[in-house]
């Protein structure tokens, strides 16, 4: 019973139980320890798990009737937003209906629970049913190192001990803190929060309103006047028959503009365009958590230890480039790279820096890093004041004379983009943004 | 025609007012369905309670008195209740939902082989049987329920129905009945803190409870002038019972009472769905918290955010103005 | 003392719920232990470890419920009786006392504890109407538990003070959640659990009388209750929102 365990995972986030289901998979013996009640308890995000690695770890979910997810992505939004009006780019298409979806729509407390619930079948399956376990109502307070070298966990008066650890605590990231993976100070303008709302309509209703068919679902995200005028986008996906609605803001600026997470969403659910669409329904949820700016310079010095790796958002993996959060997925996969490592790790008896290093490498070739590595200047330019105010304002102004008759001589389009680049921009600065941008997407 | 039976609870030698307004709806069932309306009363003293009770209608008293009902036993009590079964074969026989109660409905449903519902805000009769409305899931919504039996036990919430008098000439039955001491199969050692002279919760006209923003001495000296004041009762939320500032009996909630006063002022209370559950029934609900999102003002009237020490003292000197 | 812990599985009520139709939903299917049957484990718990004892669950239920069990096992309980059902039936708390009163009749015990009422009906049946299928002097409400010379002595939570009762073994207690904290598990417990023994007993073995399954009610149907709507909330100084409230509460509510 005291035995050692092949690996503890601290969290069962999305990277947690990705790492769990894979150790379980290849018969380790391990344990996933959460502070939640259960997994997925706190757990928060927008949020649509984009790719198709759900189907790695839980093969033909869509075949299962009551899973823990809500609806598959059928049609794509971007919408720009101004004072008054909206700019939006809809993509529908039938290669979005094909398994593996593109993406599905979760809301955590269902999902992290379910994908729990299948990472307790896989322990029953694997050669380790009594000895492998998911523990929840347990928080880690420590790695305990040796010799620089982790050797297992400590939880209030108890000791556990483990040939690795696997790091997966989500952005706030203590324990990669404590073991002298991460600075202990992160400046606040690499820090944003996510506030959402859970909305709840008749399910007729709803698919009707959002012209949803069979499971299908829309994912929409927003730039512009969501905000408020403070740096972020906003949200809207469809759920089975609740919408999940919120935005994700950066703590500096909304410090410095003295607003409210909570007054600016509420902004954003009056603006034309989306007041509409979520009239009557019923708020069933309100949370908030802290999100990763994605920025690749608030990663830690390393992911990796004798003995440890860090996965999910506790490594900071996240990209938000403008067309999505994406974050569940980067956990999902960094947690399955990280348990295949120690899989190998076992393999070959040795849990050093010198096979915890391979993690490294295989997350640099997955699509993980290199996008984080190729988005990077996208980021930055999401976060810049012309991309959540001058451009939307740009575009919405463009649309509003393209799409106005008035019985006035109609000026040619491109007269009408540019006066409305003169309003609200120069064309130098829309230039450079343009070239920038065209470089960074 | 059948008869409709109602329990008489007797609490600190007074009659409990819900056993009266569970009366007056039975009496009303009966009188619209053609059956009649039978009471008993089973006390120490139960004859002197005969005549208050006559004055709800009924056709029959049925009077159980013994000292061993002094203090509520639940062997004797369910010797009692038997025996009056037995005596006036009720079809219905209705109870005053209380801890009393609650302590031997199951035990005398298994008895006799009656369905039984407890805890009901509403009941009616239907062909071979009566249907009724239950809150569940901790009284956030309504369960539609139907019995359906020879014998049927149901218990009602206070405050479900009004008071409606309606003086009759009823018969009373004095039952005989006794009891032996050795027939006890469980020792009542002692009655601790049982209050003669503090307001029942379930009967209060206006209750103030506080909760844990009011945990400390001066917290609850403010609330007790407050109480005082408005001549209301005190209650408490667990957070209070719980740490030993209150007594237990003053719990409000889903394992506490349910009350339903004209004013109820939660004084620091957050307002968790099991506290909530026992007091959203109160026709005017005042809150004072200092926290804006606390739930609490979601069932509020009247939501005062503030600091309680600041808010209270001013309160109580305006209401003492009005009161004049 | 022998005790067993009648526990039960019930949906958690604090997670958003939904009616459609005739039926509840909820959005979470979370199921947890019902909060006084935790309290019962947990005092169960306490009274073995200062007297010597044994702590086993009883739970009826699906083959989902079985993480309930583990939770009690997990908490400390020594070993737990699965009886199972497919979880479709419609039984009442008359249902489940007849169950039970069949597992119990051949069983050996000193307590049999429940909890006062099911969390998400709040009944309070199940308890007593076990007590009187078994013949056994009990009580319910408990707020505190005693042994004292093989007794258990039961504090109740009476409508206004106290009882104190001394029940001899065997007897039946329901327990309110104001007895005690119940303990979260800790790692240990939990690791633990995986290894008590479970037994898995079939509801058909337990010769239950065909006329006893037949619950004697049935939910016909939910409805949400008629919400109150949030009213008036006042922010400011506290000298000027106090007055202006109590004057409300005399000119407009009329309930000074
Ligand atoms: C408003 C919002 C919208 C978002 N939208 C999207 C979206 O649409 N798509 C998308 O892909 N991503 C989205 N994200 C981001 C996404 O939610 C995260 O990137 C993702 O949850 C990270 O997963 P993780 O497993 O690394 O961490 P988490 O999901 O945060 O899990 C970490 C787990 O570790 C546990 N834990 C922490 N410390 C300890 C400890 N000491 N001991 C035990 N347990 C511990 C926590 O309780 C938690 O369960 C959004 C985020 C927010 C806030
Ligand atoms: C099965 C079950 C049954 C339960 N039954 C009951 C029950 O019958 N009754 C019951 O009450 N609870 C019950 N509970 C407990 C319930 O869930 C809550 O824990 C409890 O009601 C909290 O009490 P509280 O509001 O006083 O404390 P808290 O939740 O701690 O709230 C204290 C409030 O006081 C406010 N406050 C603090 N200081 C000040 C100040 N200076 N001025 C103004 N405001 C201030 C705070 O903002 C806060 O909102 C039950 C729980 C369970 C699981
Ligand atoms: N399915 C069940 N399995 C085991 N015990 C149960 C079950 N249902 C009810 N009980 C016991 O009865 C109590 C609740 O009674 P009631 O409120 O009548 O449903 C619970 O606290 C348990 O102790």
């Amino acid at each position: 019973m005291d035995e050692k365990f092949d690996c503890i995972i601290v969290g069962a986030g999305v990277a947690g139980l990705a790492a769990a289901m894979t150790l379980a998979r290849n018969n380790m013996k391990f344990l996933l320890i959460e502070k939640g009640e259960f997994a997925g308890a706190k757990n928060v995000s927008g949020g649509v798990l984009w790719g198709s690695d759900l189907a790695k770890l839980v093969p033909n979910y869509w075949e299962e009737e009551n899973a823990g997810w809500e609806r598959y992505i059928t049609q794509r939004r971007l919408t720009f937003l101004d004072e008054q009006s909206s700019f939006s780019i809809d993509f529908k298409s039938s290669h979005f209906q094909e398994t593996p979806y593109t993406g599905v729509v979760v809301l955590r407390s269902k999902f992290d629970r379910w994908l729990a619930g299948k990472v307790e079948d896989a322990i029953a399956e694997s050669d380790f049913p009594m000895d492998s376990f998911i523990a929840p109502n347990i928080k880690v307070d420590e790695v305990l190192m040796e010799d620089g070298k982790a050797v297992g966990i400590r939880t209030g008066e108890e000791e556990f001990h483990a040939n690795s650890v696997i790091i997966a605590e989500g952005v706030n990231n203590l324990l990669t803190r404590q073991v002298g993976l991460q600075d202990d100070y992160v400046p606040a303008d690499h820090v944003l929060t996510g506030i959402k709302e859970v909305i709840r309509y008749d399910q007729e209703k709803l698919e009707d309103r959002f012209q949803l068919s069979g499971l299908g679902g829309m994912s929409n995200e927003y730039i512009g006047y969501a905000t408020d005028g403070v740096e972020g986008g906003g949200f809207l996906y469809t759920n089975r028959d609740t919408i999940s609605i919120g935005l994700v803001l950066g703590l500096k600026d909304l410090r410095e503009k003295g607003k409210s997470p909570h007054d600016i969403l509420n902004h954003f659910k009056k603006h034309p365009a989306v007041r509409d669409t979520i009239r009557g329904g019923e708020v069933v949820e309100y949370s908030a958590h802290v999100v990763s700016s994605g920025d690749k310079r608030i990663m830690p010095k390393e992911l990796y230890k004798d003995g440890v790796l860090i996965c999910g958002e506790a490594a900071n993996l996240l990209m938000n480039a403008g067309k999505a959060i994406q974050g569940m997925d980067y956990a999902m996969r960094s947690g399955i790279l990280a348990a295949e490592t120690i899989v190998k790790a076992k393999e070959q008896d040795d849990y050093s820096s010198s096979t915890m290093k391979e993690y490294r490498q295989a997350l640099d070739e997955s699509f993980v890093m290199k996008d984080m590595n190729s988005f990077q200047d996208a980021v930055h330019m999401l976060h810049s004041p012309q991309m959540f105010k001058d451009v939307p304002n740009l575009i919405c102004d463009f649309g509003r004379k393209f799409f106005t008759i008035d019985n006035e001589p109609t000026p040619k389009s491109r007269k009408m983009l540019a006066e409305s680049i003169k309003k609200h921009s120069s064309y130098w600065d829309l230039m450079k943004l343009g070239f920038k941008g065209a470089k960074s997407l | 025609m059948s008869t409709i039976l109602t329990h008489i609870a007797i609490s600190d030698g007074k009659i409990k007012r819900s056993s009266l307004e569970v009366l007056s709806h039975c009496t009303q069932l009966a009188n619209d369905n053609g059956h009649q309306s039978e009471a008993v009363i089973i006390d120490a003293n139960a004859s002197q309670y005969v005549d208050d009770v006559k004055k709800y209608g009924v056709s029959k008293v049925y009077v159980i008195e013994d000292p061993i009902f002094k203090n509520h036993i639940n062997t004797p009590l369910l010797k009692a209740l038997t025996t009056v079964m037995e005596q006036a074969d009720p079809y219905i026989f209705a109870f005053a939902s209380t801890e009393g109660t609650k302590d031997i409905l199951g035990a005398l449903a298994a008895n006799q082989d009656a369905a039984v519902l407890s805890d009901v805000s509403e009941f009616n009769l239907i062909d071979g049987g009566i249907s009724a409305k239950r809150p569940v899931m901790a009284a956030k919504i309504l369960s539609s329920n139907e019995a359906k039996a020879d014998k049927i036990l149901v218990s009602v919430r206070s405050g479900s129905y009004e008071l409606a008098e309606n003086e009759t000439d009823g018969e009373v039955v004095n039952i005989d009945f006794s009891f032996n001491e050795s027939e006890l199969k469980a020792t009542l050692r002692e009655v601790i803190g049982a209050s003669g002279d503090k307001i029942d919760l379930s009967e209060a006209e206006a209750i103030v409870a506080a909760g844990r923003g009011a945990k400390d001495e001066e917290g609850q000296k403010l609330i007790n002038e407050l109480a005082e004041t408005l001549g209301a009762a005190i209650g408490a939320s667990r957070a209070l019972t719980e740490a030993g500032i209150m007594d237990p009996s003053l719990q409000i909630g889903q394992t506490g009472k349910v009350v339903s006063p004209q004013l109820y002022i939660a004084v620091g209370i957050s307002g968790a769905i099991q506290h909530v559950a026992g007091m959203t029934n109160s026709k005017v609900i005042v809150a004072i918290n200092k926290d804006p999102d606390a739930p609490i003002f979601d069932v509020a009237d009247y939501g005062i955010v503030g600091d309680l020490y600041k808010v209270l003292p001013p309160f109580i000197e305006e209401l003492k103005k009005i009161k004049g | 003392m022998k005790f067993y812990v009648c526990i039960k599985q019930v949906p958690d009520v604090n997670a958003p719920i939904q009616i459609k139709g005739e039926e509840l939903i909820q959005d979470t299917n979370r199921m947890i232990l019902n909060a006084y049957d935790a309290s019962a484990v947990e005092e169960a718990l306490v009274l073995t470890e200062k007297h010597g004892g044994e702590v086993e669950v009883v739970l009826i239920g699906p083959d989902k419920a079985k993480e309930t069990i583990r939770k009690a096992l997990a908490m400390g309980a020594q070993k737990a009786t699965h009886i199972q059902t497919s979880g479709d039936e419609n039984y009442d708390s008359s249902t489940y006392a007849s169950i039970l009163a069949s597992f119990f009749k051949d069983k050996e015990y000193d307590v049999i504890s429940c909890g006062k009422q099911s969390q998400d009906t709040d009944a309070g049946l199940t308890g007593s109407m076990l007590a009187e299928l078994l013949n056994l002097p009990y009580a319910t409400n408990a707020v505190g538990l005693e042994i004292e010379d093989n007794q258990l002595v039961v504090k109740r939570q009476g409508d206004t003070g106290q009882e104190m009762i001394a029940l001899p073994s065997p007897c039946l207690v329901t327990c309110s959640n104001d007895m005690n904290e119940p303990r979260i598990p800790s790692l240990k417990g939990i690791m633990q659990s995986k290894r008590k023994p479970m037994e898995a007993v079939e509801l058909s073995s337990l010769d239950v009388e065909e006329d006893n399954l037949a619950a004697k009610t049935t939910v016909t149907g939910y409805q949400e209750k008629p919400e109150r709507e949030a009213g008036k909330k006042f922010e400011g100084e506290p000298d000027d929102i106090a007055a202006e409230v109590a004057q409300l509460l005399d000119t407009e509510a009329n309930v000074i």
